[in-house]
């Protein structure tokens, strides 16, 4: 990533002390300013205070057509210098007016126009300070198209595995018990809808246990008695978003472990509550458990496969939550496993679509 | 009640019409393939309500019942759809429920109830005043005390009695549970079971133990949630949550 330097000596005179902070903090704020890129709204403003920082008459900044932005009164006949700096991507000066073409990843990004009496190091430099704002606010635009990218690819998918098991299932009851193949295939339709659902990318935690909850239904009568279930949930949590197919990964994991693996009768918990402002919810299984080594080695993506549930899980939560917000495994052999999710009840920009 | 059910789709009109049949209170079922027969039908005949699938070739479900709009003694609707997009779009042309596809025999007794419900004349003129019930008088050991409907956390049937549990106690009281709903419907006590009223904002937990049933839990025990009532519960969890209720 380029590093932006702070402009300290530019402005005559400056020195150590308030002055430089003065200069330091104005150059943040230009930056800032250019975060929507030379087009953005934030133009006239870093026009305004790169102009105050160079002291000079004027400041124009223009992109690749158009007529400059200005603070203080337009140079007279600036239009023309800003052409030929486009046309020759090089320098271009007349009677005190200097124009100096802006690069952005060496090419031509914009036109920095200075009328005053300045310098000629000193417009340099802040013609590549002005390229080297613009290319980190390019980078961060692009760094959060990624990151919103990821999240939606990592987007739980509804386990093919699961949806067999449960077609044949039902289709087992179709003729011995039709009143319970009829419930199962309004469990699944119940399932399928949540999982498909493409109206945003975040539920409710009430949306997250009802999908879990006609899971289990399902999963229940794809084990029979073998399978124990209980479900917990505190209501102050109801309204909480979570991006869609978090809790369910976890729950068919906990089913896999601790029944499907062993083959034995299993218990899975399922506990949602309120703790302060976050929001904790916990799935445990009674099964075999694991090394702590190894659930370590699955979180960090470098398990078996068949327990990406997890990893992609614990990504997006920490994608969209931060990085304190991942998934918290606490198991060891014969001590079954248990696994924590902890959510922010409130957290700004996260909407339920 | 009369109700005409309307579906392009086949088995799922099959469908529908079965489970109309076999919910209470339904005394007659006729069925459309398409929006014109279900014109000529209501010509026909008065109908109390239209089970109305959204998505049909030629006129939809959303532009026949714009046309109800415009009767005089317009029929109850209530739309039947796979995907629920456009929720918002049927209660504004006025629906009384929207049902998901395929539609559970439990749902579709609620729809029912609903339209009992708007069909009933005006509550507000034959209801007692709201808080004609916050308080209520209890005899214990010859003496008459007040138990606070706030202090309720739910109330369980017993003949023509029910139990009051608070905090500090159990307590009889002589009227019929749903005499009781009614006085308190409106203070946030919902019905959750045939023998069960329950405070909303009193709940702490619901538990489940799937396949077997749904318990809200309050801090002075648990009350049995059915399954017809338990989708209703959950919505008002939801809202009563949204509101901030159980801060």
């Amino acid at each position: 990533m380029p590093v932006v330097r702070a402009p300290l000596a530019w402005r005559r005179g400056a020195r150590r002390g308030a002055d430089a902070m003065a200069a330091l903090a104005a150059g943040r704020r230009i930056k800032h300013d250019l975060r929507a890129g030379i087009g953005g709204a934030g133009v006239a403003s870093a026009a305004g205070g790169l102009r105050a920082l160079l002291d000079v008459d004027a400041v124009g900044l223009a992109g690749l057509d158009g007529p400059p932005v200005w603070s203080g009164p337009p140079a007279p006949d600036a239009d023309e210098l800003v052409e030929r700096v486009r046309e020759r991507d090089a320098r271009a000066a007349r009677d005190g007016v200097v124009a100096l073409p802006v690069h952005v990843h060496d090419g031509l990004a914009g036109v920095l126009v200075i009328d005053g009496d300045l310098a000629g190091g000193a417009a340099r430099e802040a013609a590549a300070w002005v390229g080297e704002a613009l290319e980190r606010a390019q980078l961060e635009a692009s760094a959060e198209v990624a990151a919103q990218a990821e999240l939606r690819a990592l987007r739980a998918e509804i386990s093919p595995h699961f949806v067999y098991n449960s077609l044949t299932t039902i289709a087992s009851f179709v003729e011995s018990d039709p009143e319970r193949a009829r419930d199962l295939m309004l469990e699944f339709a119940a399932y399928t809808r949540h999982g498909l659902a493409r109206h945003g990318d975040y539920t409710t935690v009430a949306g997250e246990f009802a999908a879990i909850e006609a899971y289990l239904a399902l999963a229940r009568a794809v084990h029979g008695e073998k399978l124990r279930v209980q479900v917990r949930i505190a209501p102050e949590i109801l309204p909480v978003a979570v991006p869609y197919l978090v809790l369910q990964p976890l729950v068919e994991n906990a089913v896999r472990h601790g029944v499907e693996a062993t083959g034995r009768e299993g218990l899975v918990q399922v506990a949602g509550e309120a703790q302060g402002s976050e929001c904790v919810i916990t799935v445990e299984d009674d099964g075999p458990g694991m090394d702590p080594g190894y659930a370590a080695e699955v979180l960090a993506g470098r398990g078996r496969p068949g327990h990406l549930g997890l990893v992609n899980v614990d990504r997006r939560l920490r994608s969209v939550f931060g990085p304190g917000y991942g998934l918290i495994v606490e198991t060891a052999p014969h001590a079954g496993t248990r696994v924590v999710l902890r959510l922010p009840r409130f957290q700004p920009g996260v909407v339920v679509g | 009640m009369r109700v005409l059910a309307v579906d392009d789709v086949g088995p799922a009109l099959d469908e529908l019409r079965r489970l109309l049949c076999a919910a209470p209170g339904v005394e007659e079922v006729e069925t459309a393939p398409d929006a014109l027969a279900a014109v000529r039908l209501l010509q026909a005949a008065r109908f109390d309500a239209v089970f109305l699938d959204i998505a049909m070739p030629g006129m939809d479900g959303m532009e026949l019942a714009a046309l109800f709009t415009r009767m005089t003694e317009p029929p109850a609707i209530v739309f039947v759809t796979a995907f629920d997009e456009h929720a918002a779009a049927a209660y504004q042309v006025g629906a009384v429920d929207y049902l998901l596809k395929p539609i559970s025999a439990e749902r579709l007794a609620a729809a029912l109830d609903r339209i009992r419900r708007f069909a009933a004349p005006d509550p507000t003129t034959s209801r007692p005043p709201v808080d004609a019930l916050a308080a209520v008088p209890i005899e214990l050991g010859g003496r008459t005390r007040f138990v606070r409907r706030d202090d309720v956390r739910f109330v369980e049937a017993q003949g023509d009695y029910v139990r009051l549990h608070t905090p500090e106690g159990s307590h009889l009281l002589r009227i019929p549970i749903s005499r009781l709903e009614g006085h308190w419907a409106d203070a946030g006590f919902l019905r959750v079971h045939r023998g069960f009223l329950l405070a909303v904002a009193r709940v702490r937990e619901l538990r489940s133990d799937i396949g077997g049933g749904l318990l809200a839990h309050t801090d002075v025990g648990d009350v049995p949630v059915s399954r017809r009532h338990a989708r209703e519960l959950r919505e008002r969890l939801l809202d009563a949550a949204t509101k901030g209720v159980f801060e």
